[in-house]
């Protein structure tokens, strides 16, 4: 089970991050029961206007930017409910 | 004697047969309780399956595609008889009947970097009866401020009278940023199928 914000709405997991990098559901786990970093994929598709299309996003980030991004996510959380 | 003239009492047990007893003398009220056991009912729910997006997205999934994958949680009931299948979020259904589709959808609000600090959920249940056009047959909207959860569900009964043909499939339509939930230990985004009848 992946809590990706926590019971106060704190940012708490990768996929927070990466759900917010692009929109759709352009990212997918290869074991979904165990979402690290490893285990992120592209999705082969995307649902657009009603049609399955091909993913628009090729790259993956880089497990250094996502981590990054999930710190800065969280400080700016603290900052804005005095953690 | 007349046949009139016999007493009940008078019959034993094995004269009367079963070719003996007409269909009109058998009433509904002629049938005891436990008479009628479960192997003897074709009455009741004999399908029920649930599927359940595993992986938050933000903005529109039009329609979800991926991340879905059937409950497989502690204690779950299903699949009660056979299981629905999926392929890129088209649903297939395992018999002809009438099903009830339960489309729920658990969001959370953008976090207000956009500007815009409501959002706003549309989901939406989407049917085909010929494998290629879909129709909009059920919608739910819902709305929050930014940061905060909230939950939709609709209810669609399809008349599934030919499994090649007859699919469906979800649509997200949100208006800024906001993310739609999912989860691959227990249900935020999920969908409940039941088979009622015969179509």
């Amino acid at each position: 089970m992946t809590i990706s914000f926590d019971e106060k709405g704190r940012p708490a997991h990768i996929e927070c991050v990466l759900a917010g990098m692009h929109r759709g559901q352009w990212f997918t786990w290869t074991d979904s029961k165990n979402k690290i970093y490893a285990n992120l994929r592209l999705s082969d598709k995307i649902g657009v206007d009603g049609n399955i299309v091909d993913n628009t996003v090729t790259e993956l980030p880089t497990e250094s930017a996502v981590n990054a991004k999930l710190v800065e996510l969280q400080n700016a959380w603290d900052a804005a409910n005095g953690g | 004697m007349s046949k009139t003239a016999i007493p009940t009492a008078g019959l034993a047990d094995a004269a009367v047969t079963t070719a003996k007893i007409t269909d009109a003398n058998i009433t509904t009220a002629k049938i005891a309780d436990d008479a009628v056991t479960t192997a003897k009912s074709t009455a009741g729910i004999t399908m029920v399956d649930q599927w359940r997006l595993t992986t938050d997205f933000t903005g529109i999934a039009n329609p979800i595609t991926s991340n879905l994958e059937q409950n497989d949680s502690s204690g779950n009931g299903v699949p009660l008889g056979s299981s629905m299948t999926q392929s890129s979020g088209v649903f297939t259904f395992p018999s002809t009947g009438i099903y009830m589709i339960i489309a729920n959808l658990q969001g959370r609000g953008n976090d207000g970097s956009s500007g815009v600090t409501d959002s706003e959920f549309r989901l939406t249940t989407k049917v085909t009866t010929d494998n290629s056009s879909y129709t909009e047959v059920a919608f739910n909207g819902t709305g929050m401020a930014s940061g905060h959860y909230c939950a939709t569900t609709s209810h669609y009964i399809f008349d599934v009278t030919d499994t090649t043909q007859c699919k469906c499939s979800f649509r997200v339509f949100v208006n800024v940023d906001a993310m739609t939930h999912g989860d691959s230990g227990k249900n935020e985004t999920h969908f409940t199928f039941i088979r009622l009848g015969d179509t």
